[in-house]
């Protein structure tokens, strides 16, 4: 794609601001099922995308096949749907402006995939011997991604960007009698030859055991400690509400909430897509924005929402460095966001709620959460605590409640945040109630 | 699309291997999507998709491979990476296309693409001003999703088949305020038709359905916690069957032996109130085809007949793992993802049952109006969906109006607790993600009734 060539053919049409950004990506998945290789599948894919401004109104493109011949079509088509919105705030696309780089140090090594083989073959034989109770590896892969980004603008950004990423997934299921469980691991290898089986295979199959001999719960409100896991889940779901584009839109309740008391004093909330402690860090945002560290919420005051160019223009702010793509369009999104942690210890915090249910996983988000109401009602499984102790695992529950009022009613937050691969996460935390239903 | 003599090349070059099977599938894809917010047009965006996957197996195993860098040259390195995965071997295999011309059973009146953007937002606007039909209406926000995909499979048994799929739907979210009391309605027709589907009729029933929905849940009261009786009335409500049973029924989890229903084949698994079907051939049903992702014909399968199951939905894969033929059932969302067994247009055919009957002796129970997504764990059978309208039933009687509940539990357990099912059949449309990606499915089914599930809400008595 001769770029320069079709930011000059967008100007001379007419077209005032005018955006390039191209995504290339390359993928490789090998699977592995009952002693054999299952599957391998391999990618290439290159995704142009581009936006152009006239009297401040923007309309979006995606194509996958570029032909610089067929530019004056394509932009033409991209007028026709400018000419349609008639939004009254206006959009604009981003100046060049100093980004600082972040120096991203880990050294990806790329297996053999005869390594590769022999690691996911005796990764199944010794889960399967682990413990008599695994009936079926039934999911295991190895993944290679990686991505370079570019932007190219009317008013001088040309930036790029790659990334890379290596991992090693395993879903373990365990059987006892008529029930049984499953536990899915994922781990990050920069380096396969550093993986440290023994180890990955006594976490998951653990966990899944774990998870036997499993009841239901009494239907009642009680005290629980979603783990960072789950509580990630939960505040994931509803990380929306920080959002510029849906507070302008008047569908977050945080609106016109700023520098309000609307969590517990104890929570307080930071998205920082350049902390090198998270796998994905980013030194400028799909828009072109430099990144930065800030505070949301701290100690329970809303001080600050996420925003895209687009956004803060609505609002009378400056972007915050969220914009990211989703589909043709972008979207306002965190990056490296969290809950952050306190001190005390996960058995600290069973052993002071004493009796109440842990909460280890949460499932139907995408379902179960009505963003609107801030209501959540979702399938739940974990362990019962009593003495301070895990009693009893629990499984077909729910969790229901508010997130609101939940994130007012904690009672403490543990010292366990742990990033691993997302980009979103929180330690554990134990709240003083929330509604079971079971038996 | 590629030519008959460069798909002979790529797909004899895919068996210079211990490969015994090779397929190639062609996509090239339109979508549109026009945003409008109160009125007012926010966004219009258009997505050209065009690439090419293929696919190559050594009995039951499968090597894939997605590109759009569609330069033969590129193409026929790019197929040899792939067939490298099962080792080189000369076969110089000659393919003979036996080019098949498919009967469109999804025809359209109106190309969504040959009509101006200007006249499709009119539509918008006509579902935007019936939805504000109330003065706590404070939001409403309408797309008009327009597809058009053009695939052609090919593969080295000689098969050559084309097809065109275009789709609309009308999603319309309608946000309702009151004090500081927040609720939304959602309605999202869809088809596999042009815009003749979208009468002014249509479009205001749907607007109104889901501005009804939004002022309900404004009323709404805390939803009971529990194991109780629920009706679940027609229409999404099928999503019931869909995630209790209907991704356990699918060859990717039985071929595995990951689903609760394998090895199950002619038991008894639901009441003997449950006929099940997945029909992938209804006149411009949303996820209708005229042939599924491998290029075979959509099929009506009937999966539990009166509680026993007979049939499961089966790709060409899995059906070599199972020993089964292919039921017409492979769909993935693009040439981006491996296909494998998808549901359709999957209900639960109408039983015999009366509507106002299902409420008679429920002392305390949840009659579900509308429901939600949900989800499903294949390999344990526990399933959750989400109830966006429901109400309490307390003595045989609609006592009030409940928010915030879901619905969980054991698939092999819920279809045996059904136990009345009406006459009333209609569907519903949504979007089902699995590991082939987003396709279009319809659910639906008659009201029917569980004699015990757990409702999972927030008051507890």
């Amino acid at each position: 794609m001769n770029k320069q060539k079709w930011i000059l053919k967008a100007q001379e049409l007419g077209i005032q601001e005018f955006e390039i950004y191209q995504n290339l990506s390359y993928e490789k998945e090998v699977t592995w099922f009952n002693g054999t290789m299952d599957k391998f599948e391999t990618s290439k894919v290159l995704g142009t995308y581009i936006r152009g401004i006239i009297d401040g109104n923007m309309s979006n493109m995606y194509l996958e096949q570029v032909d610089d011949d067929n530019c004056d079509y394509i932009l033409h088509q991209l007028i026709n749907q400018i000419s349609i919105i008639n939004s009254k705030e206006k959009d604009t696309i981003r100046q060049a402006e100093n980004i600082e780089p972040i120096k991203k140090d880990t050294q990806w090594l790329t297996p053999s995939m005869d390594d590769v083989y022999k690691i996911m073959e005796q990764l199944e034989k010794k889960t399967l011997e682990y413990d008599e109770r695994v009936i079926q590896v039934a999911h295991e892969s190895w993944n290679e991604a990686k991505e370079t980004i570019s932007i190219t603008n009317s008013k001088g950004i040309d930036l790029v960007d790659e990334d890379q990423l290596q991992y090693l997934a395993m879903s373990v299921v365990v059987q006892q009698g008529q029930e049984i469980k499953d536990y899915t691991e994922i781990e990050i290898l920069p380096d396969l030859s550093q993986f440290k089986m023994d180890e990955f295979i006594s976490r998951t199959v653990d966990k899944a055991l774990l998870k036997l001999n499993s009841k239901s719960y009494p239907s009642m409100t009680s005290p629980v400690i979603f783990t960072s896991d789950a509580m990630r889940s939960l505040f994931s779901s509803f990380m929306g509400l920080f959002s510029g584009d849906l507070i302008h839109k008047g569908l977050s309740c945080l609106k016109g909430k700023e520098n309000t008391q609307i969590f517990s004093k104890d929570i307080t909330i930071i998205d920082n897509p350049r902390n090198l402690d998270a796998l994905c860090v980013r030194s400028f945002d799909d828009e072109g924005c430099p990144t930065s560290k800030k505070t949301l919420v701290d100690q329970g005051v809303f001080k600050l929402a996420l925003q895209s160019t687009k956004s803060a223009n609505r609002l009378g702010l400056e972007s915050t460095g969220n914009g990211f793509r989703s589909g043709s369009d972008i979207a306002v999104q965190p990056l490296n966001c969290c809950i952050m942690p306190q001190d005390h210890s996960f058995e600290q915090m069973c052993e002071q709620m004493n009796e109440g249910l842990v909460i280890e996983s949460v499932t139907g988000l995408h379902a179960g959460i009505d963003f609107v109401s801030t209501n959540f009602s979702l399938q739940a499984s974990g362990y019962s605590i009593k003495n301070g102790k895990r009693n009893q695992s629990i499984s077909l529950i729910t969790v229901a409640g508010n997130f609101m009022e939940l994130m007012n009613d904690v009672e403490m937050i543990g010292n366990d945040l742990d990033w691993k691969y997302h980009t979103i996460a929180c330690p554990s935390i134990y709240f003083k109630k929330c509604a079971i239903s079971g038996e | 699309m590629l030519e008959k003599n460069q798909l002979e090349t790529l797909l004899s070059l895919c068996l210079d291997s211990k490969a015994d099977f090779a397929e190639i599938f062609e996509e090239e894809t339109t979508s549109e999507s026009i945003n409008l917010l109160n009125g007012i047009v926010e966004d219009v965006d258009l997505t050209n998709r065009k690439g090419i996957g293929i696919r190559i197996y050594c009995g039951c195993q499968s090597v894939y491979g997605y590109t759009n860098d569609l330069e033969m040259e590129s193409l026929i390195e790019f197929t040899k990476s792939l067939k490298e995965a099962f080792g080189n071997e000369q076969k110089n295999c000659q393919i003979t296309f036996k080019e098949e011309t498919i009967e469109n059973k999804h025809k359209i009146e109106i190309n969504p693409f040959d009509v101006e953007l200007k006249d499709k937002v009119k539509l918008l606007k006509k579902a935007n001003r019936y939805a504000h039909c109330d003065a706590r209406i404070f939001k409403v926000q309408c797309n008009l999703l327009s597809v058009c995909q053009h695939v052609q499979i090919s593969n080295t048994k000689g098969k050559l088949v084309q097809d065109t799929r275009i789709r609309t739907r009308l999603p319309i979210s309608v946000y309702a305020k009151e004090n500081d009391k927040m609720q939304s309605g959602f309605e999202g027709p869809g088809a596999s038709s042009g815009l003749e589907y979208f009468s002014d009729e249509f479009i205001k029933e749907k607007a109104r359905e889901a501005s009804r929905v939004a002022l309900v849940n404004l009323e709404a009261k805390d939803c009971p916690s529990g194991k109780m009786p629920v009706i679940i009335d027609n229409g999404f409500g099928g999503v019931i069957f869909h995630e209790a049973c209907g991704h356990a029924l699918e060859a990717s989890a039985v071929s595995k032996n990951q689903s609760v229903f394998a090895n199950k084949l002619n038991t008894q698994i639901a009441s003997s109130k449950v006929t099940a079907i997945d029909d992938g051939t209804i006149p411009n049903g949303w996820g209708s085809q005229n042939v599924d992702d491998e290029g075979n014909p959509q099929q009506k399968r009937v999966l539990i007949k009166d509680g026993i199951l007979v049939s499961y939905m089966v790709d060409q894969l899995n059906g070599r793992r199972m020993n089964m033929e292919s039921t017409g059932s492979s769909r993935r969302q693009s040439y981006k993802y491996e296909p494998t067994s998808r549901m359709s247009n999957t209900y639960i055919a109408a039983g015999d049952d009366d509507f106002e009957e299902m409420f008679e002796g429920i002392e305390k129970g949840l009659y579900a109006k509308k429901m939600g997504g949900g989800s499903v764990n294949p390999q344990t059978g526990e399933f959750n969906f989400a109830v966006n309208e429901g109400y309490l039933i307390e003595n045989g009687k609609i006592t009030y109006p409940v928010k915030g509940a879901t619905l969980i539990g054991s698939g092999a357990e819920i279809l045996m607790n059904i136990d009345r099912v009406g006459k009333n059949l209609a569907r519903a449309q949504g979007m089902c993600g699995a590991s082939s990606g987003n396709v279009p499915t319809d659910v639906g089914q008659p009201a029917i009734r569980v004699s015990s599930i757990t409702v999972g809400g927030t008051c507890n008595e």
